[in-house]
């Protein structure tokens, strides 16, 4: 069950290095040819921080709205920590009918601890849809 | 060479189509470690709801973030992105971007995003933020 008691969970922190082999194959899935820079939403992967006892997005769940926030560019075979955290939980109606908003933050940092991008996810989970 | 910075109020971006497909869908999901069986699996998405299988909207904003970066070339760098997403996109849509500079300043301009369907119904609103190199 996703409630407000999530609010302020956070994942753990991941390391991930960001080799040119992900971003060609990134580029490649969404069609771009891949040159001298990472395709920019990259960084929103899932391939990194879960959280502990609970599945993000769970199977079911749609996505609402994205926004990241670019503080440098990301660099070719540098290694990010991401950590993710739940910043707000709350029950609308909507399209669907009644549908829960979870909003996650996620950050990556440098390795001399330097923000280098956020992000801000509004996942959907439609009352009906949720999860098995 | 024309700088980022003498485009205009109002000035519109090239328009960019892009017809998404499940081999794609599929691809992404690989790429990006998001299985959710609302982009995969035909029955499930039905039973959600969906009406079948939607593809990922971070494929969607992969999309948004393609056309700007072809348009910015090394002139500059996106530093904020931010997308709705409105309507769901299926595979075998044909769907098209469209953006305009909303508004400049010093060194970044402000560029609004919508994204449409064949159905004319919108599937993304969005606003970016290009920083301009000096």
């Amino acid at each position: 069950m996703i409630g407000k008691e999530l609010i302020g969970l956070e994942s753990e922190s991941i390391q991930l290095q960001i080799e040119p082999e992900l971003g060609r194959r990134f580029a490649e899935a969404i069609g771009i040819p891949f040159g001298d820079q990472l395709p920019p939403t990259l960084v929103c992967t899932l391939k990194h921080a879960g959280f502990p006892g609970i599945q993000l997005p769970l199977p079911g769940m749609i996505h609402g709205e994205q926004k990241i926030t670019y503080h440098r560019q990301l660099r070719i075979g540098e290694t990010l920590t991401y950590k993710r955290c739940i910043k707000d939980v709350y029950d609308r109606v909507g399209k669907l009918g009644n549908m829960t908003f979870i909003v996650l933050e996620t950050t990556g940092y440098d390795k001399v601890g330097e923000l280098v991008f956020s992000s801000s996810t509004t996942l959907i989970a439609p009352a009906k849809g949720e999860a098995e | 060479m024309r700088s980022l910075l003498d485009y205009e109020v109002y000035y519109r971006l090239p328009i960019k189509e892009w017809v998404p497909t499940q081999l794609q869908v599929r691809q992404y999901a690989e790429a990006s470690g998001d299985f959710n069986p609302i982009h995969l699996d035909e029955n499930y998405a039905q039973q959600a709801g969906l009406g079948g299988v939607i593809a990922h909207g971070m494929l969607t904003m992969a999309q948004v973030a393609a056309m700007l970066t072809d348009w910015i070339g090394h002139e500059g760098t996106i530093s904020e992105l931010a997308v709705r997403f409105e309507n769901v996109v299926r595979p075998g849509d044909t769907i098209k971007f469209y953006g305009y500079v909303k508004a400049r300043m010093e060194n970044c301009l402000i560029l609004d995003l919508e994204a449409f369907n064949d159905k004319m119904a919108r599937v993304l609103s969005g606003l970016a933020t290009i920083s301009v190199n000096p």
